[in-house]
């Protein structure tokens, strides 16, 4: 599915990403934790194909292509979806609206025919309860007015109506008070699937209660420094990160 | 150097001369004369006028109108074409002069008068040159001294008016230099409401000149929902005033659509004269190419207890030129006024230009008065995150542009209007998607 080798990448031309390396199967979940400043939110952004970070080095492989010669348009009709950490509100464009002209552009791309009004509602009523979302969000502006945890359940409803093959959820947990919290683990929980990955960002262990990886990664000063089962996430939840700022630069485990 | 009042066009010949409407009227007749006095002592405004600091007129001062129009050959399908509203009452003018048999002012509502201007000059002596002054810069003088046709809205105390009324002013291919000096008068009585929308059209490249002044006046708790469209063609000039007096609480909603014309002026103005008047003056302005368009708006809150509530959003392409000055006076014993003013602008080019320039006068200490100017470009954090959701860069920008503007519109709560004017934005801005 993904395969990122020895990924170096900058910011105004400071290195930030140090040599990266991951391989995600289909339907694996994989878990990045990090402290503030390690590059989770680089790696979630070079992934997506933001402006603005140079990569120096290293490749993606996705589905066998390099996924960092796509647009970011590209890399979403491919099935690349990265949830926000930061969702933007758009006024003037109304939910239901940006679904449908989302959902088109992928459909597009595999050569579908434009989803049917009616199926259309259909299908994005029937994606609103996995996230326990009242209609009226459909026909509100994108994300304005919406508290936090709305914000973060109207990303995840692009994802189940998108349907992407991998999604990058960029600390999809900030900001989520606990039944927030609860119902977004419970959309992205319905949403895994065999043919489906997720990489989950999170400075917090408590993402991983809801949502349990398959295997969880420390990310330090731009480098993967420890891998291994959930079990891991509840040792950084007890030692917290300073371990690993004690451990030499350069260390990989 | 020729001054501004040395103009091609002797529009004071054509007074001098013309047959104009309402003639055995004395009172008219005397109005008419001191327009004309005061337009042949003032011309038309230049550049030194603060007011008309970033419009020149030079252009339209160097051309010459035609004052007579002939017969439309229109029929009914071709006006319901370019009507913005199906199910309304509708005024129709063309080249200047109402048209009955092309208007549907059938079965009208019990308090609701529609009629021509020119034929009902006898019923407004008590309205007419009340909302505006001929001495002030601009073209009132002018238009007083001209004013051929128009609309008359009249409603009785109490009548809340169901059907929208579209007064549509129709310029065409057979008279394209046509100069027409229209005078729409709208009174609504005591709590009484009604819904007008002033759509100006053009059916071919017209270069003519459009001179209008709507006057409002609003009864105490009397509701008038306002809107105007304006898309004339590319050579026209569209100089306009929209006047209002409102005693208290009456509500005055506007919303001014500019699609512009060569050339598009608007001088929007309200006077809130009594307690609990609102007056919600709203615009969007699309323009490109070599358009040129100027709003200068202005809200008086007399009087304690008041509120105005104004967004103008403007997109800008090519080498097109805005101008956005609103004034928001707060007068010595208006306290307790609640004023917000925004104006935004989006640049689509790097050869457009806009000015804008918000002016708040305060004369009372207990307000709250907030107000707001931007110019900018398409956010890139809304574009990366359109782009992620996978719609390419060029149906991203477009429908980031059209939500801008559109979303002024969004403040129009009645729906049938809201999505008629939402239409009409999107022919100009494809949404892209």
């Amino acid at each position: 599915m993904l395969e990122i080798k020895n990924l170096h990448a900058s910011v105004d031309g400071k290195e930030i990403l140090r040599g990266i390396n991951l391989t995600v199967n289909p339907g694996e979940v994989h878990a990045i934790m990090g402290p503030n400043g390690a590059g989770k939110s680089t790696l979630s952004n070079v992934l997506a194909g933001r402006d603005g970070y140079e990569v120096t080095q290293g490749e993606v492989i996705y589905k066998g292509e390099n996924l960092l010669e796509l647009e970011p348009e590209e890399r979403a009709q491919r099935g690349v979806f990265l949830a926000f950490q930061y969702p933007v509100e758009i006024p003037g464009v109304s939910n239901v609206y940006l679904l449908k002209a989302a959902l088109n552009a992928v459909r597009k791309y595999q050569g579908q025919d434009e989803v049917d009004a009616i199926d259309f509602l259909t299908l994005v009523r029937d994606k609103m309860k996995l996230v326990k979302m009242d209609e009226q969000f459909l026909h509100r502006n994108v994300n304005e007015g919406f508290s936090g945890g709305e914000k973060k359940r109207n990303e995840i409803l692009q994802m189940a109506v998108l349907e992407p093959a991998l999604a990058i959820l960029d600390e999809t947990d900030s900001g989520l008070d606990i039944d927030a919290l609860r119902i977004v683990s419970e959309g992205v929980n319905a949403l895994r699937a065999a043919d489906r990955s997720i990489v989950m960002i999170t400075h917090y262990q408590r993402l991983l209660d809801h949502i349990v990886p398959d295997f969880v990664h420390v990310l330090s000063q731009g480098q993967i420094v420890k891998s291994g089962d959930k079990e891991l996430a509840k040792e950084l939840e007890k030692s917290g990160y300073s371990w690993i700022h004690d451990a030499p630069e350069g260390q990989t485990a | 150097m020729k001054q501004l009042n040395e103009i091609t066009t002797p529009f004071s010949e054509v007074a001098a001369t013309a047959t104009l409407p309402g003639a055995g009227l004395n009172w008219l007749t005397q109005l008419r004369q001191q327009a004309k006095a005061q337009f042949d002592r003032q011309g038309l405004p230049a550049k030194k006028v603060e007011d008309w600091k970033y419009t020149s007129l030079w252009a339209l001062s160097q051309q010459t109108f035609s004052h007579t129009a002939s017969e439309t050959s229109l029929d009914t399908a071709q006006v319901n074409q370019v009507a913005a509203l199906e199910n309304a009452y509708r005024l129709v003018i063309i080249d200047g002069q109402f048209n009955a048999a092309l208007s549907q002012l059938d079965g009208l509502e019990d308090g609701l008068t529609i009629a021509s201007i020119a034929e009902s000059f006898a019923q407004v002596e008590s309205v007419i040159g009340q909302q505006v002054e001929i001495d002030k810069p601009g073209l009132t003088a002018l238009n007083t001294m001209l004013m051929q046709d128009g609309v008359y809205v009249h409603v009785a105390a109490g009548q809340k008016i169901a059907k929208p009324i579209e007064v549509l002013v129709i310029s065409t291919a057979e008279n394209a230099d046509l100069a027409s000096h229209l005078r729409h008068v709208i009174q609504i009585d005591a709590g009484a409401q009604a819904t007008v929308v002033e759509h100006y059209v053009s059916l071919a490249e017209t270069k003519g000149f459009s001179n209008v002044v709507s006057e409002v006046q609003l009864a105490e708790n009397a509701t008038l929902n306002h809107f105007k469209l304006q898309h004339e063609s590319m050579g026209q000039f569209h100089i306009a005033t929209l006047a209002a007096k409102q005693a208290a609480g009456s509500v005055w909603n506007t919303n001014n659509i500019s699609l512009g014309s060569k050339l598009a002026r608007n001088d929007i103005h309200t006077q809130l004269l009594g307690e609990g008047a609102h007056v919600t003056m709203d615009g969007l302005y699309l323009v490109e190419a070599d358009q040129h368009v100027d709003n200068h708006t202005r809200i008086d809150h007399a009087v304690a207890n008041t509120t105005s509530d104004e967004v103008y959003k403007g997109v800008l392409d090519g080498n097109s030129h805005a101008v956005f000055n609103g004034k928001v006076i707060v007068h010595k014993d208006a306290q307790k006024t609640d004023s917000s003013q925004s104006n935004k602008n989006l640049l689509l080019s790097r050869s457009c230009e806009v000015d804008s320039k918000p002016e708040l006068e305060i004369y009372a200490d207990d307000v709250k008065c907030a107000h707001g100017s931007t110019v900018g470009q398409i956010d890139e954090q809304h574009l990366f995150f359109l782009r992620a959701r996978g719609l390419d860069e060029v149906a991203a920008r477009s429908l980031l542009t059209y939500a801008f503007a559109v979303d002024v519109l969004q403040r129009i709560k009645d729906e049938p209007i809201r999505q008629a004017l939402s239409n009409v934005i999107e022919k100009r801005l494809p949404k892209g998607a």
